[in-house]
């Protein structure tokens, strides 16, 4: 009783930080936005004086509330009975100091609120409106009881329901029996003929690829844009790939390959700081091989430092270049801060091609093009080499693999994508600047590779996906994206290092799968 | 990298290639110095007074802050890559203990507008430390126990992205706390930025500022305590017998997971403590203003060799210098003085991984 007491503390203070965390960055008002627009009742007339907006706020509340519960309800470590009593006790404390925390917040802001002390400017997200709104329009004190009653029922129901719901024993039956048809269906002989057919393979990518080149017919301008950037990222994403998943050197400086992709092509077929207006097709192949030359040339004296080293040498290499651009030093050269303004695109037969649609479906074809190159790459010679320097250099070495040799083509190589990812950004945007090089750049790169799953294609375009199509989707959290980003990296790393989707060398090297360890001594049984 | 030492010295032609850049480097440099001093000087001796004040100032910060880099390298041999965000929060954490005196009033007879922070402006600038300090070691303790602790043991690169996430997450959530604005930071009336002691050097009056001499002053102090934290206390010692072998120090009895949380307590408060002075001294202080030093901190405690601290406060105070000189001497424009920072990063991490001013580490420490 004493441990589930303290586990339930336990979980009302972290969640009672966290939700005053997102008070203070006007989350909890982001949150009724969000689901207004979930629930298309933005302007659904007000309820017992209540506005949708407070409303949706409340529901996204009583959800962080009764994961508390939930959470200050679970097991301790090694108990092996549930019992009814604990976990509801847990559940309760939970939310009583969820609710106190809170409470007193509400309080606190509300009162210095009615004194008109200027909080938002120390904390810019506390606004007056947002005050209002997170004690429902009324007084301190009724705001802070409301937030009290909200956060102990919620906690005590969020204990109750993942006692009674999650743990109880109908569930686990229920997913005994799932598990078993699952395993019956795909005994069916039918099933496994599909299954272990290579058409079939062929047959779901080819529907995938029409439907690909189907989408910007239909989407508009907005979406069209987006879905290049989310394609230039997978781009960009597969290059980093080599170099980080296959061959396992960080490299925090990537955008530095961009940028020279894309103020080769600036440079080259725009008319201002050089004159020199050269076609898209002969700037292009350019763009790529300076930027796979400045790969060989950063990473013959690089490549020799471990990985941590490497990755702040890489880093400072990215700045030194992003500083160059923004000095006057380089104005006369490149533009300066003001960036290289109308750059040409790309014509074909004398006509231009320069419309949403039209670019990507060459972004398209480029993102084909390096898919089909990795994975040739991943599967050969070379690409068993990095794998097995990132495992083990000394051993690998040993085993006859040069790699310096096999590092400074990785690092060429995905120099090479992104000078062509720079390259067909800067030739779609029509303007190239420094502002488009910032360290960020690097660090959403390196966050695709992992969050998607390292060494692996599908993972990256899943994590080109996720990070760069949903932000977009979901409009209203733009200013939380990059925040997001950051504890994203952190709880890939503490939860699942192999990425949403991990390639399937990679899940036994992390070991995360827990059923790869203990396959062979199931066999030895048997 | 561990590689087999072959048994004879065989001069390797890399080895060539840098002992031919590094003699050539270093003749441009003579002739540099040679050109801005005696055969066409641009600056008088007043000038370079100042420059060479700006520079020790901004080198004890550095100094400070690379620490805390190399006690946490010597101890997990990871980067820890958020360090310069602790020291944003550090920074925060003074900039609002001066909000909140200056928000005090306290008048006087003689000046009806007297506030609490020119009243007491040695308690105000006390304060404004230890709760910087504060802040920011509490954020090193709980960076530790939320991301890097569990991945104990886990390849080199995962506490190194989980790092990199961590930095994002703490530069935007303080972004989003505090807004984007550059604040300043208002100090007591007595540490007004410019005003200081005045030198008379080269004919010319040279202003020593109070806010630098308070700056140098502070970090001296600390890096004594830390020193003396080190080599005579129980902690020091168990801090030093963790960093040279995890596994026997805890046969010996020492909670390691301890050291650990106290040894990122302790590169937090002088993180902080080097915040606060960034804000006393620059006055601007915003969500971003940790990662430029921090990187350049960690270039000072590469400089020094990582996981020496001697090495780290002496690397800072180098990294100031050539930061404030380095222009100057280069004849390059004040712009690039970021670009020589991150010059010397590359070049001393290709060239020389060990440190210039360090001892030579071992190969599994580097």
């Amino acid at each position: 009783m004493k441990k589930q007491l303290r586990l339930g503390l336990n979980a009302g203070f972290t969640f009672g930080i966290v939700t005053i965390f997102l008070f203070l960055i006007g989350f909890t008002g982001t949150s009724g936005d969000l689901l207004a627009d979930l629930f298309s009742n933005k302007n659904a007339a007000p309820f017992f004086g209540l506005t949708p907006q407070m409303i949706n706020m409340i529901i996204f509340l009583a959800l962080v509330g009764l994961w508390a519960g939930s959470y200050g309800s679970r097991k301790s470590k090694g108990q092996t009975d549930d019992p009814w009593a604990p976990a509801l006790i847990g559940g309760l404390t939970a939310g009583l100091v969820h609710g106190v925390l809170v409470g007193l917040l509400a309080l606190l802001v509300g009162t210095l609120n009615l004194n008109n002390v200027p909080i938002n400017m120390y904390l810019a997200a506390v606004l007056p409106a947002a005050i209002k709104m997170f004690l429902l329009g009324g007084s301190p004190v009724q705001g802070a009881i409301f937030h009290l009653i909200l956060f102990t029922l919620t906690g005590f129901l969020g204990g109750l329901l993942s006692r009674g719901v999650a743990r109880g024993s109908w569930r686990v039956r229920a997913e005994a029996n799932w598990k078993n048809n699952w395993d019956g269906f795909n005994q069916k002989p039918f099933i496994k003929q599909v299954r272990g057919n290579p058409a079939t393979r062929y047959v779901v990518y080819g529907v995938l690829l029409v439907l690909v080149f189907l989408v910007p017919l239909v989407a508009g301008q907005y979406w069209n844009y987006t879905i290049g950037t989310v394609c230039i990222y997978v781009l960009l994403g597969l290059g980093l790939n080599i170099v980080v998943g296959l061959a396992g050197l960080l490299d925090l400086g990537y955008v530095a390959f961009f940028a020279i992709g894309a103020y080769t092509m600036a440079l080259l077929t725009a008319p201002a700081p050089q004159h020199l207006m050269w076609s898209f097709w002969i700037a292009l192949p350019i763009g790529v091989v300076l930027a796979a030359l400045t790969g060989l040339l950063l990473g013959a004296p690089v490549l020799r430092l471990r990985g941590d080293y490497l990755a702040i040498v890489t880093l400072g290499f990215g700045e030194i270049i992003r500083l160059l651009s923004t000095s006057d030093a380089m104005t006369s050269f490149s533009g300066g801060p003001k960036g290289v303004p109308s750059i040409a695109g790309p014509t074909i037969f004398g006509k231009p091609f320069n419309s949403g649609a039209d670019f990507v479906y060459l972004i398209f074809l480029a993102a084909i093009l390096i898919i089909f190159v990795t994975n040739r790459l991943q599967n050969s010679r070379v690409g068993r080499a990095w794998e097995a320097m990132r495992e083990d250099e000394t051993v690998s070495r040993a085993m006859g693999i040069n790699t310096l040799t096999q590092k400074l083509l990785a690092f060429a190589i995905g120099a090479a994508f992104a000078g062509l990812g720079g390259a067909l950004f800067a030739s779609r945007n029509q303007f190239t600047g420094p502002e488009d090089f910032t360290f960020m750049v690097s660090v959403n790169v390196v966050a695709v590779v992992i969050v998607g799953g390292m060494g692996n294609i599908p993972g990256v375009i899943a994590g080109a996906l996720v990070l760069k199509g949903l932000p977009e989707v979901l409009r209203e959290l733009q200013d939380y994206r990059v925040m997001v980003f950051g504890a994203l990296l952190v709880v890939m790393m503490l939860w699942r290092p192999a990425g949403i989707i991990p390639s399937s060398r990679r899940k036994m090297e992390v070991g995360t799968d827990a059923g790869v360890t203990e396959t062979p001594k199931e066999g030895s049984e048997k | 990298m561990p590689s087999a030492k072959s048994p004879a010295r065989r001069v390797s032609t890399y080895k060539i290639v840098q002992a031919i850049l590094g003699i050539l480097f270093a003749g441009y440099l003579l002739w540099r110095l040679y050109v801005v001093l005696i055969g066409n000087p641009e600056y008088g001796p007043d000038t370079w007074a100042r420059f060479i004040i700006s520079g020790i100032v901004l080198g004890s910060v550095y100094a400070l802050i690379a620490i805390g880099y190399t006690l946490v390298y010597g101890i997990l041999r990871m980067i820890n890559f958020a360090h310069g965000d602790i020291m944003m929060l550090g920074a925060f954490g003074g900039y609002f203990v001066f909000e909140a005196f200056k928000a005090i009033p306290v008048p006087t007879l003689a000046d009806p507008k007297m506030t609490f922070l020119d009243a007491n402006p040695i308690l105000s600038v006390v304060a404004a430390f230890i709760v910087g300090a504060s802040v920011a070691a509490l954020g090193g303790y709980f960076l530790e126990k939320i991301a890097y602790r569990p991945l104990r043991g886990a390849p080199r690169l995962v506490p190194l992205i989980s790092a990199i996430g961590a930095s994002i997450f703490l530069e935007n959530a303080a972004q989003l706390l505090f807004g984007t604005q550059r604040r300043d930071y208002s100090n007591p009336a007595i540490l007004t930025r410019g005003n200081g002691w005045n030198l008379a050097i080269g004919g010319t009056t040279v202003i020593l500022p109070y806010t630098g001499v308070l700056t140098v002053a502070v970090s001296v102090l600390l890096m004594l305590g830390l020193y003396l934290l080190v080599m005579r206390t129980r902690l020091g010692r168990s801090m030093r017998a963790v960093a040279e072998n995890k596994q026997v120090a805890a046969l010996m009895g020492i909670d390691v997971d301890g050291v650990i949380s106290r040894t990122f307590i302790i590169s937090g408060a002088l993180a902080g403590a080097g915040g606060v002075m960034w804000g006393i001294h620059l006055g601007i202080v915003y969500y971003y203003v940790g990662f430029l030093p921090g990187i350049k901190a960690f270039t000072a405690a590469v400089l020094g060799g990582i996981g020496s601290v001697p090495g780290a406060m002496l690397g800072g105070l180098f990294l100031g210098l050539v930061e404030s000189l380095g222009p100057g001497i280069l004849g390059m424009s004040y712009q690039l003085a970021d670009v020589i920072a991150f010059g010397i990063l590359v070049l001393v991490l290709i060239f020389r991984p060990t440190g210039i001013i360090g001892e030579v580490l071992t190969e599994e420490k580097v």
